[in-house]
């Protein structure tokens, strides 16, 4: 009772940190989930070509001129060699074409005309290229059967029409969800950060070495007071939590959240919360310098957003970093909000996954506080 | 009486620096022990081994019979303990410290209160129990800090220079309320390097150095060590060489040391000394501005045994 009193005391001494800190990180995490794309088609772009014909614009010739002004933006006026080398560095231009002599003809002819070609960097140079490969691997495989130049041109043409709408289907069918996934995701950095801050804070006061001395020659079990702070650190993390929740509720809206998915993803954020908790506990056990809890909370909070997805999505990541994301508990967080947002049908199958992740979090938090409670044992002597 | 700690044998050291030396000790019920030394003689690490806050290399502690470890929360319950640094929350007022502290062993918010409120009296902040440590001056910072460590009434106090830099007022307070404990029947185990504290508090005295008890006794029993009855000192404007050496002729006068216009007899024995001193200077038209005599103090004893000042 003595020390939650002290504890909580303390906090209230503190209230003034606690609420900027809790109200600016949460409010970080509202904000980001506007900031996502919500397009769900798909345009392709035009890349930039400037185009030097040697040949008469007469027939296949004319065509691939047309084909070329229809799918890429054809620049002028780069006649100066020094200038088109500006450009491509620049990647004003991404890529140069060159239409040989005779070229009509020799399409005509079943020959393989080489087009010279000179490309910038980047993905947009390849793009243009894929454009023009696309051309002339038409013609050529209709320049192989005996057709006239003016069929040929035809044939082409009319093969070149054909298009694909492309549309991003995921997206259609989880959109309702996508907002409150990255809210929630993007809660792996507020909590951490918020938890680990102020939870490290308090904890602080207790570990100045004179204090902590203090305790340690008192007759309180050194486990039983770790127990008691623990669980008050574990009641404000849960404080904290709430106030994410229901901040979520007015953000997102009601309806959003007010189901079985809205309490899905709360109760993985809770599990999280606790896990969180047990990291700041342990932190605290083995840091006892003000200046150095801030930068490793740094490193925790925001390490473990940048590497399991919390800020990117875990698919825009390379493999080597999803790989070792697998040894943090907020991969598993993040993973589960993701399935969270496929689910369709509730059912044992689907949910299973989501609560295996929240195990395995569950499972971290444990081996923190296992560890934090070794730690503490070993520094029962202060040297 | 029976003692409260045994300390045998106890060796601790930092590396290849022996802070504690086969130290072996015994304080008695009801006994004020003072563990006198310099700076860096061995006194807190002393005390930490014995408190089970440092691991040593070798001996033994018992205390109330029983071996000490971290994890002795019996015996625990019956120690108190002051630190040289002070141990408190600035975010706890100083009738919330207090409770924290004695809450650690008093559960009962009575009994608790009634004890908070006797620390309060004991070191004197009743008017300033609803303050926070930061308003409150380094000597009341101190008194603070000892009634954290004492406030459950524990019957076996250490108390790690609990003085230093503390104002007169303060210290006399603190003096006091460390008479008060003993009186109603605490042990105590006082580290400090202030001998005039020593002297006035303490039943008995440990003198330590490098780790080592170099003497240990009561204050009578230590300053017999010294070979020093008393010392006279005189403030004489202007002394020849002849004159100079007649005082190292005077019977029983061991040294003489002139420097700055004052002149420093040492007697090793001798019991009318001033007198006869007076009557001398009288004797050879000597003029003096002030002349003064003092018993041998633990500093000369600490002098005699190590060959430096006790604040060296």
């Amino acid at each position: 009772m003595t020390v939650s009193k002290a504890f909580w005391k303390i906090a209230l001494k503190n209230i003034g940190t606690i609420i900027t800190y809790t109200v600016i990180l949460i409010m970080f995490g509202t904000m980001n989930i506007n900031s996502g794309s919500t397009t769900t088609t798909y345009e392709a772009e035009k890349p930039s070509v400037v185009v030097f014909n040697h040949d008469e614009k007469v027939g296949v010739t004319k065509s691939f001129i047309e084909y070329l002004e229809k799918n890429t933006e054809i620049e002028d006026g780069y006649e100066d060699n020094d200038r088109l080398k500006d450009a491509l560095f620049y990647e004003n231009v991404t890529l140069v074409v060159e239409i040989p002599e005779n070229f009509h003809q020799d399409i005509a002819l079943g020959k393989n005309p080489e087009i010279k070609t000179r490309s910038s960097a980047g993905y947009a140079a390849e793009l243009a290229k894929v454009v023009v490969n696309r051309y002339l691997t038409i013609a050529q495989a209709y320049s192989k059967i005996n057709l006239s130049e003016v069929d040929l041109t035809a044939k082409i043409d009319k093969a070149l029409e054909s298009s694909s709408e492309v549309e991003i289907q995921t997206v259609v069918d989880t959109s309702k969800y996508s907002k409150p996934t990255r809210y929630f995701s993007f809660a792996n950095y507020t909590i951490l950060a918020c938890v680990i801050t102020i939870i490290c804070l308090i904890m602080s006061s207790f570990n100045r070495l004179e204090i902590r001395k203090r305790n340690l020659v008192s007759k309180i079990e050194l486990k039983r007071m770790n127990l008691i702070l623990l669980r008050n650190c574990c009641l404000y993390a849960v404080a904290a939590w709430a106030f994410y929740v229901l901040l979520g509720f007015v953000v997102l809206g009601f309806d959003t959240l007010w189901n079985m998915h809205g309490l899905l993803y709360a109760a993985n954020a809770l599990v999280f919360t606790t896990c969180a908790t047990t990291i700041a506990y342990l932190i605290s056990r083995v840091v006892f310098s003000s200046g150095a809890i801030n930068g490793i909370m740094n490193v925790v909070a925001l390490g473990s957003s940048f590497l399991c997805g919390a800020f990117v999505p875990a698919a825009y990541l390379p493999d080597s970093v999803l790989g070792f994301a697998h040894i943090l508990p907020s991969y598993y967080y993040i993973d589960a909000n993701n399935q969270i947002m496929e689910i369709q049908n509730y059912d044992f199958e689907t949910i299973w996954p989501i609560v295996l992740n929240m195990i395995i979090v569950f499972g971290f938090s444990v081996a923190f506080v296992v560890i934090a409670n070794i730690v503490s044992k070993k520094k029962q002597r202060v040297a | 009486m029976k003692n409260v700690i045994e300390v045998k044998h106890l060796t601790k050291s930092y590396k290849s620096n022996k802070a504690v030396d086969d130290l072996s000790l015994e304080v008695k019920e009801g006994e004020i022990l003072g563990l006198l030394g310099p700076n860096g003689s061995g006194k807190t690490t002393t005390m930490n081994c014995i408190l089970a806050l440092l691991k040593f290399d070798d001996g033994k502690i018992k205390i109330f019979g029983e071996e000490m470890s971290p994890d002795a929360y019996e015996t625990k319950a019956k120690i108190g303990v002051v630190f040289q640094e002070v141990a408190v929350f600035d975010e706890l007022t100083v009738y919330g410290n207090i409770d924290y502290f004695c809450g650690l062993y008093i559960e009962d918010k009575t009994t608790r209160a009634q004890y908070v409120n006797d620390a309060l009296k004991l070191v004197g902040l009743e008017e300033n129990k609803s303050q926070y440590p930061k308003q409150l001056s380094g000597g009341l910072l101190r008194r603070l800090n000892i009634a954290c460590g004492i406030a459950h009434k524990p019957k076996l106090i250490f108390l790690d220079e609990p003085t230093v830099a503390v104002d007169p007022q303060s210290r006399n307070n603190i003096l006091e309320g460390i008479k008060k404990l003993r009186d109603d029947g605490a042990t105590i185990v006082y580290t400090t390097h202030y001998m005039e504290e020593v002297e006035i508090l303490c039943d008995r005295v440990i003198i330590l150095d490098h780790g080592k008890i170099i003497a240990s006794g009561t204050n009578d029993e230590l300053k017999a060590l010294a070979k020093i009855e008393e010392k006279v000192t005189i403030e004489v404007a202007d002394l020849s060489p002849k004159q100079l050496g007649g005082f190292e002729k005077i019977k029983n006068v061991s040294e003489v040391e002139y420097d700055n216009g004052v002149l420093k007899v040492v007697y090793n024995k001798g019991k009318n000394n001033l007198g006869d001193m007076i009557e001398y200077l009288k004797t050879n038209k000597i003029a003096y501005s002030k002349i003064f005599a003092e018993r041998p103090t633990l500093n000369d004893v600490f002098l005699e045994l190590t060959g430096k000042e006790l604040r060296d």
